[in-house]
């Protein structure tokens, strides 16, 4: 304001502050008699700044409050902001429960008992999935072939039989979603529909999403689709209803063989804890510093 | 300075930019805190409502705990058998509407619980309970296909039973002449 009384003065200076002067001008543009030069340039600087400071505070307006980015949860879209208070926030949270997944390829025997508790559980449409079960086949002469176990439950229908003589090794690679720490599903949504719950699952709010499925595009392991029955977006949740409720997630209930382990990584008693010490681990695409929670044993370097 | 000025007719275009500013701001914020639902932003950049609509999905799978506070005895079988790991619906199906029979025969003693209904032979829809005295239910995990690990017992079928010499090949329990299916011995 002070800026715009500042230049109103220089002005008046310029053409004379009292009106009879300015009628003999007839109109401003053509004061020949003052120096028109200076008062038409800063006007236009005047409208200038005066145009940048109105459409900054237009567009200030349609930002996030602060007060939405005052919340306990780290926000996805600032990763930056995190050292600042990174200590203080993790002492805040000892407390808090996060999840982990292992999946053991080694004891992955492929029936797909899992997949059909998955489409059970969450009324997941046919030809949709949220979770499945590649077979990897390395052969003797260097291919390596990935099948797609079918959810038959029976172990070895409708999958091309292999003569076992021609396989150097082959084993089978149960994928569901990774639940990043940093994940691209969740910062790409354009009206925060994707979100991480306190407990560090990456879940959707129905009545938010609008299916745009730019989610969809975002995730590096290919674990969102959109449900063509509601129309938004869906992805394993590792079965947040159930794991709420203290029980294990469809998958890993009717897993026979346990190669798929659910646990709590805050508590160092859990057996998730115990078996991520004991064996060597990895994630699924590291390179891409998502952080997934999902740890595979045994993982080859084809399985991405 | 004179604030005359402010009011003249030079300033008219000003004070126009002025107002349109305040107003175009003003509705800015109204449409925004309109569009913005009431609970947005309480524990993180989510809507709070949408954690509770989640949790409150029903759970479909039963878990073991439900099954063993009757039956009792199978824990004993299994727990030390190379059966740990199977669950009661592996083999005996979801039984949702065993459970509800059951439960309700435990308050009301005239309540019977109906006998297992026979299975379709398909893992799809076996949602419901069924006694399983069918090979199909071993050897969906245990027939031998390239990608098992080495440690997991499977078997190729006509090989296995002419091995062991089994008499009725063809029949469906024929497992269960040698192994029991709760703790079945090797």
């Amino acid at each position: 304001m002070k800026f715009q009384l500042n230049i109103l003065n220089n002005g008046g200076d310029c053409c004379g502050s009292d009106d009879s002067r300015e009628k003999q001008c007839g109109n401003h543009t053509g004061c020949g008699g003052c120096s028109d030069a200076p008062d038409a340039s800063s006007r236009r600087q005047f409208l200038n700044k005066a145009s940048t400071v109105a459409l900054g505070s237009f567009s200030l307006t349609l930002l996030p409050m602060s007060g939405d980015l005052l919340s306990d949860e780290p926000s996805p879209d600032d990763p930056d902001g995190a050292p600042a208070d990174a200590g203080s926030r993790t002492a805040d949270q000892s407390d808090e429960v996060v999840y982990g997944f292992l999946v053991d390829t080694e004891r992955c025997v492929g029936t797909g008992k899992c997949l059909t508790a998955c489409r059970e559980e969450n009324n997941v449409p046919e030809g949709y999935a949220r979770t499945w079960v590649e077979r990897f086949v390395h052969y003797k002469d260097g291919t390596v072939q990935v099948d797609l176990v079918p959810e038959t439950g029976f172990a070895g229908s409708d999958v091309p039989p292999i003569a076992p003589g021609l396989v150097d090794r082959a084993y089978f690679v149960p994928k569901l979603c990774n639940q990043c720490e940093d994940a691209p599903c969740n910062q790409v949504c354009p009206v925060h529909a994707a979100f991480t719950s306190p407990e560090g699952v990456e879940l959707v709010d129905p009545d938010r999403c609008i299916g745009c499925a730019y989610c969809v595009q975002a995730c590096p392991y290919g674990v969102r689709f959109i449900n063509p029955e509601t129309g938004n977006a869906d992805k394993c949740t590792w079965c947040y209803h159930r794991i709420k409720r203290n029980e294990t997630p469809a998958c890993v209930e009717a897993c026979p063989v346990d190669a798929r382990v659910f646990g709590r990584l805050d508590d160092p008693e859990s057996e998730l804890r115990k078996r991520l010490a004991a064996i060597p681990t990895s994630v699924l695409k590291e390179h891409l510093g998502t952080h997934p929670k999902l740890h595979y044993v045994a993982k080859s370097g084809e399985v991405i | 300075m004179n604030w005359k000025l402010i009011f003249s007719r030079n300033t008219r275009h000003l004070r126009i930019l002025v107002l349109l500013v305040v107003a175009g701001g003003g509705g800015a914020f109204f449409v925004r805190s309109q569009m913005i639902p009431a609970d947005y932003g309480q524990n993180g950049p989510y809507r709070h409502a949408a954690l509770a609509k989640i949790e409150a999905q029903p759970s479909v799978l039963q878990s073991d705990t439900t099954c063993l506070k009757c039956h009792t005895n199978v824990e004993e079988e299994r727990s030390e058998s190379p059966h740990a790991a199977v669950r009661c619906l592996h083999c005996h199906g979801n039984g949702k509407q065993h459970i509800v029979d059951a439960t309700k025969a435990g308050e009301f003693p005239e309540h019977s619980i109906p006998p297992a209904k026979k299975w379709d032979g398909k893992f799809r829809t076996h949602t419901d309970l069924f006694i399983t005295h069918d090979r199909a239910t071993c050897l969906s995990c245990h027939t031998r296909v390239v990608g098992m690990p080495d440690s997991f017992l499977s078997i190729n079928v006509a090989a296995h039973l002419e091995e062991q010499g089994a008499e009725e090949i063809n029949s469906k329990n024929v497992c269960f002449e040698c192994h029991e299916g709760h703790s079945p011995g090797l």
